[in-house]
């Protein structure tokens, strides 16, 4: 193979993870203006670990990290670190949480970090999952990038300490999307006024990447595909040349571009949701530049699932999405237009019919 | 309904048109609101029946609930069966998509057509897509 | 000209057209490429290539060692092919009876017709094992019967004779090893409910339901081709080499962007070979997965799988009731296909899905 390689190249054609894999380290290097800030990192989320009864689990999720796990650990050279997005668990229970960290453990040498979802959380409230990941919103640097971790799965104390009998209640009520008793998420005003402090230090030409669980855009407020605060916080990131939101919890592909705000999100290693358009009943605000994802065929589980790998290219991010049993698709920021775009699909003429049906 | 009661009918709406007086005879299928009423609050338990089996753990034997997958029982549409489903080899109506799903993801007993479960899951399905348009065989 | 092996197999009958025929029941009609019309003459010489065994280096193996009619167009019993010199292949000789309607050719798919996939083995190392392909060539612009031939179907002859003519004619040979009008046939497409026995009935539902087998070996409203012509990982070969992938991925690689020949890579080495689609793709989605084959005649075709490594058809049906494993309680390999989990068929279930398949 002797043509030159440049990103683009890098990014699309015979699937990038393993011309990836295959390429000598300086040679990927080469193809960047400033090598400071290029750097790839891997990207699971949302799953949905559940417990039947002991020992046992919901075979179909486990099968989907479990896979998730294995292909990240395939990536050469080694993305930098691993973000694991949140909901490891589905109903919250230590006997879930422990069995996601133990296959998340057969990750090889990368550090990864952990994002709290709902169904981690509404149990105990975070209790067991700090004692196994750390912190619930943190932030750290990476190659010149300033990356931050928030909780942005909170809600009204009202509705968290004083609504529920139990816990377990809580928790249930919390985890199915579409239940009328559940409460809009939110940022809350102890974490704002944290990140407001955080990004103080921080210059407004140092790459931004901030990572939630729930979108920090508005989309469809009934499935919690939003977040109450979500005006307040890209108000916080408004200063920053450039800031990319990457979000779970939809378990589907989204990506918008808010002023000088891109989102993306991830995909879930259990199972796909619908696009909120496609039910009849409510109003939402798809992003119109998102182009969906292709139906998923129940038989093959794994279907309109998968994982992420990320480039990060000069601040901004490209998004490649690495699905099973389903053509992979590349979101990654256009330059010319200020907007991420999915590569092959974008143009409503280039469309193929899964994508544009229900 | 049979040819001589059409030439009624037919007869009858002239007649009302003509003079602009709505005196209808006695018909044998007339309702009440009560009776629309009564029968709208059976549909609604019907549906209502029909979300809680949709959420609930104990349809299958896994934990697994249809509303995983199908929040507000979307991207199921039902306006679109019967037809082909790759999954059974043939064109089918919904309930033997819903067993489908029932015995796969669920891993759970399939239900008879006739059973209220069964019942219950569609009327609450339908519900969930009411004012979309048939279009029967799309996918 | 229309031959039957039928056995007791359920979903067997073959019938081999010379000429355009009436489709057989239970199968749409062949797909013929445009600019690879069939014709009598055509059909004829392409027999006459798929026989011949002078395109191998020693002499003996023509396309029909591996793929002989007498053997349902395998080599059964043998697991994995013997080329030349009696060299093992890693691959189990999969029946041309109905490649007609693959979308994609080889376990891996790795060529796109049977046009593309027939020149291959002529040029393997284990199979016949040419250098290039100019021997074939001298051979059909020489030999005089090959010279009328090619002639006559091609009006080719000399230096414009080319592998191009030599696989055009091969495949359209190929094309009419068709199987449909079976028992199977005649009891779900043709209305007779007494072609089947009743455990073969059972099985079909077997097949259809709890079995789950008719998500990737299709049958449809009026047609049943048994196979979905994607790629799957059912956890053959690559459950036990595991631990090898990330090594042997990254090195196949490594070695196939220097130009390394991915058709001798992996009929080289079973290892390579287990990697299966990814060989070819280079897609992790790929990893392990092989290409969904026609159930047509299989009862006739044993041994099973891409290697060869069931012996019957029982083994089969009991490696997907394990849920992708051979042996109860081993390890499934991280890249297994959704889809594939245990079923919890019983012994009565699983006799009758034999049954159905053709014993």
């Amino acid at each position: 193979m002797n043509k030159s390689i440049n990103r683009r190249d890098f990014l699309k054609g015979a699937g990038v993870l393993a011309a990836a894999s295959a390429l000598p380290v300086s040679m990927v290097e080469l193809v960047f203006a400033d090598t400071t800030q290029n750097f790839s990192f891997a990207y699971i989320s949302d799953a949905h670990l559940q417990q039947i009864k002991g020992t046992k689990f919901v075979n179909n999720w486990d099968r989907g990290l479990i896979r998730a796990v294995a292909e990240t650990n395939l990536l050469t050279p080694k993305p930098d670190f691993i973000l694991f997005g949140g909901d490891l668990a589905q109903l919250g229970k230590k006997a879930e949480l422990d069995h996601g960290a133990e296959i998340l453990s057969a990750l090889r040498g990368n550090k990864v970090y952990h994002v709290m979802g709902e169904h981690d959380y509404y149990l105990d409230l975070g209790q067991y999952w700090e004692t196994l990941f750390g912190p619930q919103y943190y932030s750290f640097d990476h190659k010149g990038v300033h990356f931050v971790v928030l909780n942005s799965i909170l809600t009204y104390d009202d509705w968290t300490y004083k609504r529920w009998p139990t816990a377990e209640q809580r928790m249930l009520e919390m985890a199915d999307l579409d239940n009328p008793n559940g409460s809009p998420f939110m940022v809350g005003d102890k974490q704002r006024e944290w990140l407001k402090q955080d990004l103080a230090k921080i210059s407004k030409t140092t790459p931004i990447v901030v990572v939630s669980h729930s979108p920090l855009q508005k989309i469809y407020k009934n499935w919690n595909f939003w977040t109450d605060d979500a005006e307040q916080v890209q108000a916080l990131l408004r200063p920053f040349n450039k800031v990319t939101v990457l979000y779970g919890h939809v378990h589907q592909i989204q990506y918008n571009q808010i002023g000088n705000i891109s989102f993306n999100s991830v995909m879930s290693t259990a199972w796909p949701w619908p696009y909120p358009s496609t039910y009849a009943q409510a109003e939402q605000y798809l992003p119109k530049l998102t182009v969906p994802m292709n139906r998923a065929d129940p038989f093959f589980e794994r279907d309109a699932t998968g994982w992420q790998f990320i480039n990060m290219a000069n601040g901004n991010v490209d998004m490649r999405y690495n699905l099973f049993s389903n053509t992979s698709r590349t979101v990654a920021f256009n330059t010319k237009t200020g907007e991420p775009e999915d590569t092959v699909f974008q143009s409503p003429d280039k469309r193929i019919p899964p994508q544009t049906q229900y | 309904m049979h040819f001589e009661q059409l030439k009624f009918a037919v007869l009858w709406i002239v007649v009302t048109g003509l003079t602009g007086v709505l005196s209808a005879p006695a018909q044998a299928d007339e309702f009440t609101q009560a009776d629309l009423n009564r029968w709208q609050e059976q549909y609604a338990k019907v549906v209502k029946d029909g979300r809680e089996l949709w959420t609930s753990s104990k349809l299958g034997s896994n934990g697994v609930a249809c509303v995983q997958c199908h929040p507000n029982a979307a991207n199921t549409h039902p306006e679109t069966y019967p037809k082909f489903q790759k999954q059974l080899g043939k064109v089918a109506p919904m309930w033997e998509m819903i067993n489908w799903c029932i015995r796969n993801p669920l891993e759970g007993k399939a239900l008879a057509a006739d059973d209220y479960k069964m019942i219950a899951l569609q009327a609450y399905i339908t519900e969930e897509r009411r004012g979309v348009k048939l279009d029967p065989g799309k996918h | 000209m229309k031959a039957c092996f039928s056995g007791a197999s359920t979903i067997t009958a073959i019938s081999i057209s010379l000429a355009a025929m009436a489709t057989p029941l239970g199968l749409p009609p062949v797909p013929i490429p445009a600019d690879n019309p069939q014709s009598p003459e055509k059909i004829k010489l392409g027999d006459k290539l798929f026989h011949d065994t002078r395109f191998s280096s020693t002499g003996q193996v023509s396309c029909a060692t591996c793929h002989d009619a007498k053997k349902t167009f395998t080599d059964s019993p043998l697991p994995v092919s013997r080329g030349i010199n009696k060299l093992k292949g890693t691959r189990n000789a999969p029946t041309v009876i109905n490649a007609a309607y693959f979308h994609r050719l080889f376990w891996d798919g790795r060529e796109p017709s049977l046009e593309e996939q027939s020149k291959d083995p002529m040029i393997n190392p284990v199979e016949m094992g040419l250098p290039n392909h100019e021997p074939v060539l001298k051979l059909v612009r020489t030999d005089p019967e090959y010279v009328q031939a090619f002639k006559t179907v091609f009006g080719k002859s000399g230096e414009q004779l080319t592998m191009e003519e030599v696989k055009k004619a091969i495949a359209s040979f190929e094309r009419t090893i068709v199987a449909g009008n079976s028992p199977f046939d005649h009891y779900y497409f043709g209305g007779d409910k007494n072609a089947m026995t009743a455990a073969q009935i059972r099985g079909f539902k077997v097949f259809m339901d709890q079995g789950r087998c008719v998500s990737c070996h299709t049958v449809e409203q009026d047609q049943a081709l048994f196979t979905d012509n994607r790629f799957h990982n059912i956890g053959i070969g690559i459950n036990q080499m595991q631990k090898d992938v990330p090594r042997l991925a990254g090195e196949f690689l490594k070695a196939k962007m220097q130009g390394g020949d991915v058709d001798k890579a992996v009929l080289g080495n079973p290892k390579t070979s287990n990697l299966g689609r990814f060989a070819v793709t280079d897609t992790l989605d790929d990893m392990g997965s092989f290409k969904t084959p026609t159930l047509r005649n299989i009862a006739m075709t044993a041994p099973y799988m891409h290697d060869g490594s069931l012996k019957t058809l029982k083994e089969v049906v009991v490696h997907y009731n394990n849920g992708g494993v051979t042996r109860k309680g081993d390890r499934v390999n991280d890249f297994l296909s959704g889809g594939i989990r245990p079923l919890n068929l019983s012994e009565r279930q699983i006799s009758d899905l034999v049954a159905f398949m053709g014993h």
